[in-house]
């Protein structure tokens, strides 16, 4: 467990900022304590500075998580989101796509969302935009990539991919192993 | 008319009380003839008649009774409106005609059938009879189902030489009656083949031929039948068993003799109601058919006990059988229920032969109860009891030992009879079984009998008393019948199966000498049936008359109700009264014989009365016979022992009027009292009944209970109240001892040792109850004890944790995790000390509850925040408690080093946080420098917004910070609005002033000269000119007047009190002023006109203060004050002053002029500003 070292957390800024823009100097700076980003086994995690203190009497190698994961790190150093982050991210999302009803059942099994899924979607919502997705109950489902900016959206084919599927909700149970 | 007269029952309803028979009777004889009128008045709680009614047997015409109820109903008669109806006849009656009728119908069916048989040749073989009957005079045809008659076959085995009966009644489920319908059927004329008939007598019945079917079947059952056929019903039995006997072994034979004393109770019925129907008849029948069906029983009965009961159960045609069964089933499970049950299983099983006989005995008997309610089996029981007396003598003869133990089981048995029966009952079955117990050594024959029978009396005391009228009746009119068939089996098989052990009993009586051999075989089975009935005396009288025998069933019968009836001693008499009565209807020989004997037996009486209560009835037995004594004495012990056992389970308490248990000995004086009594009784009673008759039995029994009543009263308080049993019984059986057999002793002795181990196994449980209950008691003691205990032990922990205060509170958590702990203890314990430590810690817990929530003092400081956490840690065990000793002494270094490590760790995180946030401001491009700025913002705003923690005590400075600034600001306010409202406080200091300066007034007034006056008066003016500006009225006239009031009085003339102001100064030295204010004022106090007075005091001082001397003073003036007769004046001055009047008029519409003028200056200057 470490801090992130400053090209970490650029990168990771700079993916986190993708869904939450601004938004992300609250998670840095939060008016209700001091919270923190830590480094262990490739995953970086997203703790107040208490539960910090605490696991840092626990050795590294026993450690198997802490706090809230984030996502992780890939060999390639890219920064890639769980969907652990989701409840942090999904308040400050700036950019947001509903989808209906009957895509929610594809979403969650790690499908793209196609035009005939998308409910609603943030306005100006850019390409490669990342977004959140929530149900039309406003329920947060995961995250994804705009694959077409609204405008865009509006054009294409019902078939045609509208957000690509990064993380959702399901993978608490498809892949409950490496959600740590 | 006769003809044409009914009787009829009417209910006349909506009578008055006062009516009587004759009212009634004269009233509805102009009808009909009236036979009975019944009077009936309900009554309430409070015993008012409510509702008085009648039923009116009457024989009337139809149309008189039309015309009577037309008549009379709904009339008015004496005071009630009458309502008349038919009412159903009287059960009484109904019942006497249904028999008649039953009767009648029997007869009817019985002689038409044979003669329909006979004459007819069997053309109707289908009889309206109840399945299995057998068609009389026909042996081994049977009425099968659907009323069809069908030979009983014997099917011989040809490898086994059973001989297996097939009865069609019971195998015949599967046939079906075919309705007749001949429309389609051929005529048998025209059929084209013809059975081959034949002439053998089984073709002609097939064709429904019984005309010549006597004799073969008879014969192929067996040559024992033949016999039976020709003597008597005992007959047939006997041979049976002879014959059956040799080949059986020992066991066996038991069997087969159980089965047989079975078969009797279930051929018993059929007498009965054979001998209902017709006297001569029936016996022929019912001896045949018994016969048929003891063989037929026995031939299918096989080994056991179960098979004979299922067969018995399956026997359909004998409701009273099924009832056997029933009970039998049902007194099994009470025999091992009771008490000492593993010991009576264990014998039942071990003494197979001897318990399946006692089982089966008893059985019977219940089944003769179950027939007792009739009385119409009393004869069958007889039977019975003869034949398993006769098993019983065969095997009681070898086995001495098992019968005993038998007849332990037996009288366990009693006991549980005992409580479903009545006391008396119950005593007569025990003390029958313990004297069969005594006899026992002489007659082990008669102990299981007497079993039998003693439960049966007890069955059908108790059923007796029910309906003991009609069932006198019954036996009256059955025991010829009865007597008859019970006296041949009787005597037959006495004869037959007389034994040794039997004599011996009767040798042991002195009369045995007249008695015959026949007597003392009939004496066995008489001897059950009379312990049956508990009363052992009838017994010796009838075997001293054999002819009696028959009687003896009857007076068996009658005795059981009058047992009911009376105790036991009255038992002995009804038995007298019975014997009398038989030898009433037998010879006159039988008369005198009984009567000698009573008059011996009462002779006895008397003479050991003297003796002892329990001699008493063993002399008593003595002189009737050798066996009723140790009888008597058995019963007596027995019923005793019996008794006590049964006054714990039930509740003798109500009938225990004389008794209590310590008063056994006058239970022993009334004993020989009642026992006298009862042989006089007897003896009279013996007349009485030789006088009178059958009938009379009952009414003597009734007489007895008047002379008797007394004896009655104390006999049954004995009997069922058994208050002699407990003391009295072992007198008598110490008595018993001393006079019957040493035998009797032994099982008096073997009872009492019973008695005696019961009565310590229920001591010892009551000990252990104790024990336990001393136990339990004692653990709450303890448990008490620990707790009053553990308050004080509390005080001293906090005592001593009071000297620091970091031990004060390790004590107050160790208080707390204490209770817990204790609570837990003490749960054990008792509830009232959980109240106090519940208590104690709920007042530790109210006292933690309010410091909860403070920062206890040595949590206070990096290092108590330190202790608390490791308190917390470690959670409430008190093991792990963490006491300030785990603090280092050198907190202080540590608070030091954990501050600057905390502050290391903050720079660090703010390090990071910054790094991170530049790093974000790189990511979202935003202006460094505002991000920056914004972070450090934000980082300032996070430091300045304090989350308040009231935890902390750091916050504890915002806390009061807080706190006190909102104080002073409301202080602030406070004074703020204070000075604001000063103005009317300043009017308070002027008022207070002005009254000083009136009680000066006054007091120079008094004491000095008008100088004096004047000088206070201006000085008064001088000091309200500048103290007071604004109101000068107030100094004046407002003097008692309260500042604030004033100021409010006036502020709706603040104009002109300004003006008056002015003109304060201006006038002062005028009076005029003075006066007029409180005018404008319209103030109407009366302090007004004191400022007045004291006004005109002033203007008149010369006078004023001379008359003020004189007078006596109030407060402000005096009575007949001058001052307010001068006052006057000042109003009104007369002519002269009128000018001055005018003049002030004038002067002050010129003031007034002048204020308004300059009241509007004012105004005018005040508004351009």
């Amino acid at each position: 467990m470490r801090p992130l070292t400053e090209e970490e957390t650029r990168v990771m800024f700079e993916k986190i900022a993708k869904y939450i823009g601004e938004n992300l100097q609250l998670l840095v700076d939060r008016p209700d304590g001091t919270y923190c980003f830590r480094l262990h086994n490739d995953r970086v995690y997203y703790m107040s500075e208490k539960i910090m203190k605490l696991a840092a009497n626990i050795s590294g190698d026993k450690l198997v998580s802490l706090g809230t994961c984030f996502g992780k790190f890939t060999k390639t150093h890219k920064f890639r989101l769980h969907v652990t982050a989701l409840d942090y991210l999904a308040p400050y999302a700036k950019y947001k796509v509903w989808i209906k009803p009957g895509a929610e059942q594809s979403f969650l099994y790690g499908n793209h969302v196609l035009k005939s899924g998308l409910g609603r979607i943030t306005e100006n919502t850019s390409q490669y935009q990342g977004v959140v997705v929530y149900s039309m109950a406003d329920i947060p489902l995961g995250f994804g990539v705009a694959a077409k900016s609204t405008q865009d959206c509006r054009k294409v084919d019902p078939m045609a991919i509208v957000v690509f599927h990064q993380a959702d909700v399901g993978e608490y149970v498809r892949h409950e192993e490496t959600l740590t | 008319m006769k003809v044409n007269r009914e009787m009829k029952r009417l209910y006349v309803g909506g009578l008055s009380q006062n009516i009587s028979e004759a009212d009634l009777q004269n009233q509805f004889s102009r009808f009909g003839e009236v036979l009975d009128v019944e009077i009936i008045t309900r009554k309430d709680d409070q015993g008012n008649p409510q509702k008085v009614f009648a039923y009116i047997n009457i024989s009337v015409a139809e149309a008189d009774l039309k015309k009577c109820m037309s008549v009379l109903n709904k009339t008015k008669w004496k005071g009630g409106t009458l309502q008349i109806q038919l009412a159903k006849e009287n059960f009484l009656h109904r019942l006497a005609q249904e028999r008649e009728e039953a009767k009648a119908k029997k007869e009817k069916s019985t002689t038409g059938n044979t003669n329909l048989l006979e004459k007819i040749g069997g053309v109707d073989f289908h009889m309206k009879a109840v399945p299995g009957t057998e068609v009389p005079g026909h042996k081994n045809w049977v009425v099968s189902k659907f009323g069809r008659v069908l030979p009983i076959l014997h099917l011989k085995n040809q490898h086994k030489r059973n001989v297996i009966k097939y009865d069609p009644s019971k195998y015949c489920h599967n046939l079906k009656k075919i309705g007749e319908d001949f429309t389609n059927t051929i005529p048998i004329s025209s059929l084209t083949w013809e059975l081959e008939g034949g002439n053998d007598p089984m073709s002609k019945k097939r064709r429904g031929e019984f005309s010549d079917f006597h004799g073969p079947p008879k014969k192929v059952i067996k040559v024992q039948k033949d016999e039976s056929s020709i003597g008597s019903l005992a007959m047939s039995t006997r041979p049976r068993r002879v014959i059956e006997r040799p080949p059986l072994t020992q066991q066996q034979a038991a069997e087969k003799r159980t089965c047989d004393s079975i078969t009797p109770s279930k051929s018993s019925p059929v007498p009965v109601s054979e001998t209902q129907k017709l006297k001569n008849l029936p016996f022929k029948t019912s001896s045949l058919e018994t016969a048929k069906k003891r063989n037929s029983i026995s031939d299918d009965d096989i080994d056991s006990e179960d098979e004979l009961r299922m067969m018995i159960a399956k026997e359909e045609n004998l409701q009273r059988t099924t009832q056997p069964s029933i009970n039998e089933s049902e007194n099994d499970p009470f025999e091992v229920v009771r008490d000492d049950f593993k010991s009576g299983i264990h014998k039942l099983h071990s003494l197979i032969g001897l318990g399946i006989k006692n089982n089966v005995s008893c059985h019977d008997s219940d089944d003769d109860i179950m027939r007792n309610d009739t009385e119409y089996d009393s004869g069958d029981t007889d039977e019975i009891i003869a034949m398993k007396k006769n098993v019983a003598k065969v095997k009681n003869s070898t086995e001495f030992s098992q019968m005993e133990k038998s007849t332990k089981k037996i009288s366990l048995k009693n006991r549980e009879n005992c409580e479903l029966s009545d006391h008396c009952i119950k005593l007569q079955r025990k003390s029958n079984v313990e004297s069969a117990l005594g006899h026992g050594l002489k007659s082990l024959n008669c102990k299981s009998p007497s079993n039998s029978s003693s439960s049966e009396d007890a069955d059908s005391a108790s059923e007796l008393a029910d309906s003991e009228g009609d069932e006198d009746y019954n036996a009256m009119m059955k025991n010829c019948l009865r007597v008859n068939l019970t006296l041949a089996d009787l005597e037959q098989l006495a004869g037959s199966d007389l034994k040794v052990p039997n004599g011996d009993t009767e040798s042991d009586g002195p009369e045995t000498t007249t008695q015959c051999k026949f007597d003392r075989g009939s004496k066995s089975p008489k001897a059950p049936t009379c312990l049956r009935r508990g009363r052992q005396c009838i017994h010796p009288e009838e075997i001293v008359a054999s002819l009696f025998e028959g009687e003896e069933n009857t007076c068996g019968k009658q005795k059981p109700k009058e047992n009911n009836l009376k105790p036991k001693f009255q038992a002995f008499k009804g038995v007298g009264c019975l014997y009398e009565k038989e030898s009433m209807k037998k010879s006159l020989k039988d008369n005198v014989a009984s009567s000698n004997i009573n008059k011996d037996q009462n002779s006895m009486k008397h003479e050991d009365l003297s003796i002892i209560p329990m001699e008493d009835g063993s002399p008593y037995v003595n002189g009737s016979s050798g066996e009723l004594t140790p009888c008597q004495h058995a019963k007596k012990a027995n019923g005793p022992n019996y008794i006590q056992p049964q006054k714990r389970q039930t509740t003798f308490e109500s009938q225990d009027r004389k008794a209590v248990s310590p008063s056994s000995s006058e239970n022993r004086s009334t004993n020989p009292i009642s026992r006298p009594l009862e042989g006089k009784k007897s003896l009279s009673l013996s007349a009485k009944t030789h006088n009178i008759g059958f009938d009379k039995d009952s009414c003597h029994s009734t007489t007895k209970t008047e002379a008797s009543e007394e004896e009655r009263s104390d006999s049954s308080s004995l009997t069922s109240l058994k208050k002699s049993p407990k003391v009295s019984s072992k007198d008598t059986r110490e008595i018993k001892t001393d006079f019957s057999l040493s035998v009797s002793n032994s099982s008096d002795l073997s009872a009492k040792g019973k008695h005696a181990e019961d009565n310590k196994k229920r001591l010892a449980a009551l000990e252990a109850r104790q024990k336990a209950k001393e136990a339990q008691k004692q653990l709450v003691h303890n448990a008490l004890a620990k707790l009053d205990g553990h308050p004080e032990d509390k005080p001293t922990h906090i005592i001593f944790g009071s000297d620091s205060e970091c031990e004060t509170e390790e004590t107050s958590t160790q208080e707390q995790s204490h209770p817990g702990e204790e609570r837990v203890k003490e749960s054990v314990g008792k509830t009232s000390g959980k109240l106090f430590d519940s208590s104690d810690d709920e007042e530790s817990d109210s006292e933690d509850d309010s410091n909860r929530f403070k920062i206890k003092p040595q949590f206070e400081g990096r290092a108590g925040q330190k202790l608390m956490d490791l308190q917390s840690h470690f959670g409430t065990d008190d093991r792990f408690r963490m006491d300030s000793r785990f603090l280092e002494s050198d907190s202080e270094e540590e608070q030091e080093e954990v501050n600057e490590k905390k502050t290391a760790e903050e720079e660090e995180l703010a390090e990071e946080k910054k790094k991170a946030l530049n790093v974000v401001q790189s990511v979202l491009q935003i202006n460094l420098s505002n991000s920056t700025n914004k972070g450090s913002a934000a980082a300032k705003k996070f430091k300045d917004i304090i989350h308040y923690d009231p935890t902390k005590q750091d916050h504890a400075t915002y806390e009061r910070k807080r706190d006190d600034k909102p104080k002073e600001s409301k202080a602030k306010r406070k004074k703020k609005r204070e000075e604001a409202e000063k103005l009317p406080e300043v009017s308070k200091e002027m008022y207070y002033n002005i009254a000083m300066d009136l009680k000066e007034i006054f007091q120079t007034t008094k004491y000095t000269s008008e100088k004096e006056e004047d000088t206070p008066w201006n000085e008064d003016c001088g000091k309200e000119k500048p103290e007071e500006i604004q109101d000068p009225a107030a100094l004046t006239s407002g003097a008692e007047q309260p500042s604030g009031f004033t100021f409010s009085f006036f502020d709706s003339d603040s104009k002109d009190i300004k003006e008056e102001t002015y003109r304060v100064e201006t006038v002062k030295p005028g009076k005029i002023v003075w006066q007029e204010d409180p005018r404008f004022q319209d103030s109407s106090s009366e302090e007004e006109d004191v400022t007045e007075e004291t006004d005109h005091r002033k203007s008149s001082p010369g006078e004023a203060p001379l008359l003020e001397k004189e007078t006596t003073r109030f407060f402000f003036f005096s009575k007949n004050d001058e001052r307010l007769q001068v006052g006057s004046d000042l109003f009104w001055r007369g002519v002269g002053s009128n000018i001055s009047r005018n003049s002030w008029e004038a002067r002050t519409t010129n003031l007034r002029m002048d204020c308004r003028k300059k009241h509007k200056d004012a105004k005018r200057k005040m508004k351009p500003k």
